[in-house]
């Protein structure tokens, strides 16, 4: 069985959607452990405003994984669509 | 796993152009409209001062983001785009919890739906824009702070509309593709109901809420 050119492209893609999330996760999961940790502090100094920041630290960590999502997205393109 | 990039798409011809039907994301969505459609019928159905559960939650929502719109906007906008961020959000909520039933998926899977909604918050908040400040005013908040900068800032509204869309139908797509793969590797034991429960209402809720939060916070930013 020979390895033609259209199993490379296959396999680049493959290859690349492994890199395209693994590099892509570190970023929103340093952020988020960050935004979570302030909030523990926070949370931590001013126990009667625990509603309030938790609501704020969800909405900031929704926003600051958004890059993971877009190298999400990028994998999938290369999984199903290359 | 067949049914991972499968898209049931009706192909209609209209006078030489072919228009196509994504035709399970548009009865989802009116599966979803009818639930609100029901939803507003039953709460406001008997309001009384014993409200029941439909007229609670409904009122749960109002009174929220009633306060998050008078914060953002002022007395006089809010009482315009307040029906928009509330059913924004309530039609992206129910969209986003869509996926736990059986059978039934998320207009937001698919990309038609999150960049349809982005790019109408785009619009409206480019309206109310120039609508507060003026034609003038409007395009000179480009030429900030020097005239050079104009390609970028234009390109800076533009990367907002596809941020907003890409956001939503990223966490849900990928919470769907999750909760699929993961419920053939299981054979659909045991940790199906705990990852819909957590894709499905933790993060559905919160997408649909950031979703929401940022459109009126666009709508603020143009406006002030």
């Amino acid at each position: 069985m020979a390895i033609e050119g259209a199993d490379i492209v296959k396999a680049a893609a493959f290859i690349g959607a492994g890199l395209a999330m693994g590099f892509g996760a570190i970023g929103p999961g340093v952020g988020e452990g960050f935004a979570a940790g302030k909030a523990c502090e926070a949370i931590g100094k001013k126990p009667e405003e625990a509603g309030l920041l938790t609501r704020t630290m969800l909405v900031g960590q929704a926003v600051s994984e958004s890059t993971g999502i877009y190298s999400l997205v990028i994998a999938l393109l290369l999984l199903f669509v290359v | 796993m067949d049914e991972l990039t499968e898209i049931p798409q009706m192909t209609l011809e209209f006078f030489g152009i072919n228009l196509v039907f994504n035709t399970q994301t548009i009865l989802m969505t009116w599966v979803v409209m009818a639930a609100l459609i029901g939803f507003g019928f039953l709460a406001t159905k008997k309001i009384g001062f014993l409200p029941n559960p439909f007229q609670v939650v409904g009122e749960l929502l109002v009174t929220v983001f009633q306060g998050l719109t008078l914060d953002a906007l002022g007395e006089d906008l809010a009482k315009k785009y307040f029906p928009l961020i509330c059913g924004l959000f309530m039609f992206l909520l129910l969209s986003n919890w869509l996926g736990i039933i059986p059978e039934l998926s998320e207009p937001t899977k698919d990309l038609n739906t999150p960049l349809g909604l982005g790019i109408m918050g785009f619009c409206i908040a480019h309206y109310s824009g120039i609508k507060a400040k003026g034609f003038k005013a409007y395009v000179k908040g480009y030429t900030e702070p020097i005239i050079f900068l104009a390609p970028l800032n234009v390109i800076g509204e533009i990367s907002k509309v596809i941020s907003i869309s890409f956001r939503l139908f990223g966490n849900i797509m990928g919470g769907a593709i999750i909760i699929l793969v993961v419920s053939h590797l299981v054979y659909s034991l045991i940790l199906p109901p705990a990852l819909n429960l957590f894709f499905g209402l933790f993060v559905g809720t919160i997408q649909a809420f950031v979703f929401t939060m940022l459109t009126l916070v666009y709508i603020s930013v143009q406006v002030n």
